[in-house]
């Protein structure tokens, strides 16, 4: 119930939404209470004859059937309003927290599991609220209210009710036990066959060319087999609930009208007494038996809590200075010892890199793949910080800046293109919100967007769909480029993000890049050696080593690494 | 066919061979609903007989004998209607679960049927949720809505036919108010169902808002668009708390609203027993009996109401599930060509003529390609992305079927070979390598299970990945699946080289993989590829400059075209567009 404690600042800004809630569900729970006994009064006063009393006691009757249908639909409608203000504001408070996360924060929990937890686990939570502000609290005064009446009714049977309870409880407890450990078994194979399902849709070409169709089928059709045995007896386990509680109820109405018999001499009023007993136990029963569903659901909606606070609970671990300037910091790149491991990981990405770069020039970074180069593009942006040394810009340690100053100053090409659903132009002005129409023209002319961007009738206003997917890699990656490029910084990182382009657009994006920003500090990570032969020096990592520094040519006759990667690409390209 | 009609259809299939089960469920049902429904009027005669007792008590007569028997019948009433729904629940939990089992087990053996298109085309997420959402769905409506149907069914119409037996008068009074009262659900039901849908779509909005942020989070960090992206998803988050509220208020208010209406129905019961009492019209013990007996009738009357509309959800569910699944099942099949050629290794050549194709009817991508691959001949198609390369490769192990021309192989058409027999033929490595869950060894000896395992050793030792396997703990027989890291990418294609050298085919697709591996691994897998075309009729994808030297013919594959063909040097001294290919810095991507 710890994580309970995330929901109470939230409660207090629908104190009279909770109030008016309590009310009603107060209200309905001692209308369900109170019927029962209004049907005894009713009948004794027929068996005496008290004509007033049966009128009196049926107008009571009518209203507080009204009564309890307008306390009930008071009482959802306050419920849902809690439930849903609460979450509402939960979700909008756990989605700001993971806004202030730093991307190593967010890949630690996984994009997927922050969704599920903002959709998933929140409509548990609300579901949990719903229950809680309509069932779980009048579940109590149910509970509590029916077997006091069971009791007060005919106390000398007093025993009775409490031999039932104690049954029914003993009994529910041991049955849930028994499927607890199915439930698990049952929740594997489920994974087993998802499991299977998947492989299959996956490796489809490889089942079907080797002709594997029918093992597939015998092999899944054991898991499913061995799914379907824990289904039928936990089937089996469920059958046995209902019946044998309702069998222990009706023995215990059967011992209890048989007693009242035996004595009806000495207690002749007993007669009024029986219907609404019977009618108290069945309460009882039905209300213990919602109770536990109520807390096998809140069991549910406490795990998707847990989930939630663990967000909560995370501390960003990137931290930027608010007190310091939001001026640009400068074109200059500096590296200064800078290692650095994955939160996740064990061995380090980058060791011990020192390097700098003057403002305006053009520096490539090549390497095999797991080299490290992403990662290092990525310090420069302040995605991660260093475990060791210091990334300066303008001569400014990125720890002390101030976030907006930095994002003025980099801006950054990833290597997955990524566009939002919107317009083209709402796409190239998350670069600048302000950009003007020529501006996005130049930006696009110089990724070589423009070509295509032209071609539809609505240019910059043309709908990006969901997932992009009206747009074919290469142009996402123009868009993308240009997107970097209407920010108009004094830093620009281009993260092997020419990659789905043409040998001859891509020479185009250089020439654009080298000609009209000529002021630009560029970095261009490349997995071909050709992107950056021009560039004005090119940092060679090698397993998350800087091995060489230079340009083209002096890196072909001093670094053996270089020649290497050269060599194998050189094949490719004609021997040149 | 309307969409519901479709998924009773499906149900109705899967439960026609449980008859039996659902005929027994039915009479059980039938037993103990008639039992709940006999079972109160024993009560209330118990009731009856001890108010007479009381009077009889004066005049000396009195005794308990009648209050005996009819008490003993209630329990024995009571136990028979609970000892029946026990046993209909049995033979229904397990029917319910053999038949959702033959529903899981039919999906699972027509997607081993089904085209290859069809994967294509639709995202796995969705398909897996057919074996998890859906299945899940239909199981637990059949466990709680069957019953509730049936059981509820007889119950409602068993108590109306009792209520009359027993007094018509209190009968009518009981039902009268019933025809307002569906009016009334059904309106709310109505409206709950509107601003459930409402709500699923705002969630569905809501969600793909914020997948879309955070898997883009990178540029809304490094533009600075984090408030931005805050005050959006409020927008976002507003219109789900709006709709969700609605939502559940109309749903929510069904149940309590039963339950009051219960209550007046009592009341109103009550208010006939007391004036016939009262008028005279019955005795005060039968009177008092009556109302007694009413009120459990008026109670068990309105149960079916307040359960069917709170399964009533639940069974949409597994509706919309049903017809889901019944739309997979009308998916066309491979064409397996049970009667086909049955063929034994390649004699002659592997054939493209004059071959059309387009995945979109009206997107043609090859424009007539004839190619022929002669037996023990390595051919490398070459060309740029989205040139039709691998399109070929679905062509000739059937995944796809021309649009017109045709594949032939020893001058058959492929359509008109065995398919399995084709198959068996074809070996095939392909750009991303799959892993299935089981031990390596299983891996290697996929396409032949009863492999020994000298076989699986040598195979893995020609794909250079045997000294790898033997380095691990568990050697060949450790467990591996497609997402463990005990591979690396490089070492997963290996595994799939070795996979095609086990069944040793006559003739080989090879599509070379362009994804960066470390250079070791790179110089492992041209040595494993050379290795498998070796002696084999060879069609290779190729990627790497030097398996298109290697190979003795190379066609040059542009825009759907075959537009050049030859030996490395006859193309070269062509001058054409593999000229420029080889000559102009340009990866053979």
């Amino acid at each position: 119930m710890q994580a309970f404690k995330i929901l109470i600042p939230h409660f207090k800004h629908y104190k009279k939404d909770i109030f008016a809630a309590l009310v009603a569900i107060i209200v309905s729970a001692f209308a369900t209470l109170y019927q029962p006994r209004l049907l005894e009064n009713i009948q004794r006063a027929i068996m005496l004859d008290q004509k007033d009393i049966v009128v009196r006691d049926g107008i009571i009757l009518v209203v507080l059937g009204i009564v309890a249908i307008i306390s009930g639909v008071f009482n959802v409608y306050y419920a849902a309003r809690i439930a849903q203000g609460v979450t509402s504001d939960l979700r909008e408070e756990i989605y700001a927290k993971i806004q202030s996360f730093s991307f190593g924060n967010i890949e630690n929990f996984s994009a997927g599991s922050l969704t599920t937890r903002l959709i998933n686990d929140m409509n548990q939570i609300m579901n949990m609220l719903m229950q809680l502000f309509m069932q779980l609290l009048r579940m109590p005064i149910l509970i509590v209210g029916s077997f006091i009446f069971c009791i007060v009714i005919i106390p000398r049977f007093w025993w009775a009710t409490v031999i039932m309870v104690a049954l029914i409880i003993g009994f529910g407890i041991y049955v849930l036990k028994q499927m607890n450990s199915l439930f698990d078994k049952f929740q594997k194979t489920m994974d087993k066959i998802s499991g299977r399902a998947q492989e299959t849709l996956q490796g489809v070409r490889v089942v079907k060319s080797f002709n594997q169709g029918p093992q597939e089928i015998k092999k899944f059709n054991q898991t499913s087999d061995r799914l379907n045995n824990y289904n039928i007896v936990i089937g089996y386990w469920f059958s046995t609930i209902m019946p044998a509680f309702q069998l222990i109820a009706y023995l215990v109405i059967t011992l209890v009208v048989y007693l009242i018999g035996q004595g009806i001499a000495a207690h002749p009023t007993d007669v009024a007494v029986v219907s609404p007993f019977v009618n108290y136990i069945l309460t009882l029963l039905w209300t213990i038996m919602i109770a536990g569903m109520t807390m096998m659901q809140f069991a549910r909606g406490n795990i998707s809590l847990g989930r939630i606070k663990e967000i909560l609970d995370t501390e960003p671990d990137i931290k930027f200075n608010e007190n310091a300037s939001t001026d640009i910091l400068g074109s200059s790149v500096e590296f200064d010892h800078v290692s650095f491991t994955y939160p996740d990981g064990e061995d380090e990405t980058l060791k011990d890199i020192s390097f700098k770069i003057k403002p305006g020039q053009m520096v490539g970074i090549v390497g095999a793949t797991g080299s490290g180069k992403s990662t290092l593009a990525q310090l420069i942006a302040r995605l991660y910080d260093p475990t060791k040394g210091e990334v300066k810009i303008g001569g400014h340690n990125l720890k002390d800046v101030n976030e907006t100053a930095l994002r003025k100053t980099v801006a950054f090409v990833l290597q997955r293109a990524i566009l939002f659903s919107g317009t083209i132009a709402s796409n190239l002005r998350q670069g600048n919100s302000r950009a003007r129409m020529h501006e996005l023209q130049r930006a696009a002319n110089m990724a070589q967007a423009s070509e295509f961007i032209e071609r539809y009738n609505d240019s910059f206003d043309h709908e990006v769909e969901e997932r992009s997917s009206n747009f074919s890699g290469g142009q996402k990656q123009r868009l993308s480029i240009a997107r970097g490029l209407v920010a108009k910084t004094p830093i620009l990182i281009l993260d092997d993000s020419t990659s789905a382009l043409d040998a001859e657009s891509e020479k185009k994006v250089q020439q654009a890049l080298e000609h009209e920003l000529p002021d630009t500090t560029t970095f261009i990570i490349a997995q071909k050696i050709v992107s950056v032969v021009h560039a004005d020096t090119i940092l060679v990592l090698d397993d998350g080593k800087l091995v060489a520094q230079g340009t083209h040519a002096e890196l072909l006759k001093t670094s053996p690494v270089y020649q290497e990667i050269f060599k194998t690409q050189k094949g490719k390209r004609g021997g040149k | 066919m309307s969409d519901t009609r479709k998924a009773i259809r499906y149900f109705i299939k899967y439960l026609k061979p449980y008859k039996k089960g659902i005929a027994i469920v039915i009479l059980l049902s039938l037993l103990s609903s008639g039992a709940q429904v006999i079972a109160p009027t024993f009560l209330g005669r118990a009731v009856t007989d001890l108010t007479n007792y009381l009077a009889d008590l004066k005049k000396g007569t009195a005794s308990l004998n009648t209050f005996y028997s009819a008490l003993w019948s209630m329990l024995l009433f009571y136990v028979l209607s609970q000892v029946a729904i026990f046993i209909a629940w049995m033979v229904m939990s397990k029917f319910n679960a053999d038949s959702t089992n033959d529903m899981r087990e039919n999906l699972f053996a027509k997607f081993q049927r089904m085209l290859v298109r069809y994967f294509d085309t639709h995202q796995d997420g969705k398909l897996l949720s057919l074996f998890t959402s859906d299945l899940d769905n239909i199981f637990n409506a059949m466990n709680n809505a069957i019953f509730e149907i049936i059981s509820q069914g007889i119950m409602f119409i068993g108590t109306i036919v009792i209520m009359f037996m027993v007094n018509q008068q209190l009968a009518w009074t009981t039902i009268a108010t019933t025809p307002l009262i569906l009016i009334v659900s059904v309106l709310i039901m109505k409206k709950a169902r509107i601003y459930l849908d409402k709500q699923q779509d705002e969630i569905g909005d809501l969600n793909g808002y914020i997948t879309e942020q955070i898997n883009g989070e990178k540029i809304i960090i490094t533009n600075d668009l984090r408030k931005e992206s805050i005050e959006n998803f409020k927008t976002y988050n507003n219109r789900v708390r709006n709709a969700m509220f609605k939502g559940q208020f109309y749903s929510g208010i069904l149940f309590p609203l039963m339950n009051g209406l219960n209550l007046l129905n009592l009341a109103i019961v009550i208010a006939m027993g007391a004036w016939m009492i009262i008028s005279g019209q019955v005795s005060q013990a039968i009177g008092l009996g009556l109302i007694v007996t009413f009120v459990e009738y008026s109670q068990t009357y309105f149960q079916p109401l307040t359960q069917i509309t709170s399964i009533y959800s639940m069974i949409q569910l597994a509706l919309t599930g049903a017809r889901r699944l019944a739309t997979v099942e009308e998916q066309k099949d491979e064409d397996a060509v049970p009667n086909g050629k049955k063929i034994n290794g390649l004699q002659k050549a592997v054939k493209l003529e004059n071959v059309h194709f387009g995945y979109d009817e009206n997107k043609e991508i090859l424009h007539g390609v004839n190619i022929s691959v002669n037996k023990g001949q390595s051919v490398a198609v070459v060309g740029p992305t989205g040139s039709g390369k691998t399109t070929i490769m679905n062509l000739l192990n059937r995944f796809y079927d021309v649009n017109s021309g045709k594949v032939t192989f020893d001058g058959v058409d492929v359509r008109d070979i065995q398919l399995e027999s084709l198959r068996n033929n074809i070996g095939i490595v392909l750009q991303d390598s799959v892993l299935f869950t089981g031990t390596i060894a299983d891996n290697i000896r996929y396409g032949k299970p009863n492999a020994l395992m000298d076989e699986v050793i040598s195979a893995a030792k020609q794909a250079d990945i045997h000294d790898f396997i033997e380095s691990l703990p568990d050697g060949y027989e450790t467990k591996v699946n497609d997402s463990s890291s005990v591979f690396s990418t490089g070492q997963k294609q290996l595994i799939s080289i070795a996979r095609t050298i086990l069944i040793n085919p006559d003739f080989l697709i090879l599509d070379e993989a362009t994804s960066n591996v470390d250079t070791v691994t790179e110089e492992k897998i041209q040595q494993a590829m050379d290795a498998v075309i070796a002696g084999r009729t060879s069609f290779v994808i190729a990627h790497r400059l030097k398996t298109i030297l290697n190979s003795d013919k190379i066609v040059v594959l542009k825009d759907g075209n075959v537009i050049e063909s030859g030996s490395h040097e006859d193309l070269l001294k062509e001058k054409g567009f593999y000229y420029k290919l080889y000559t102009d810095q340009m990866a053979f991507d």
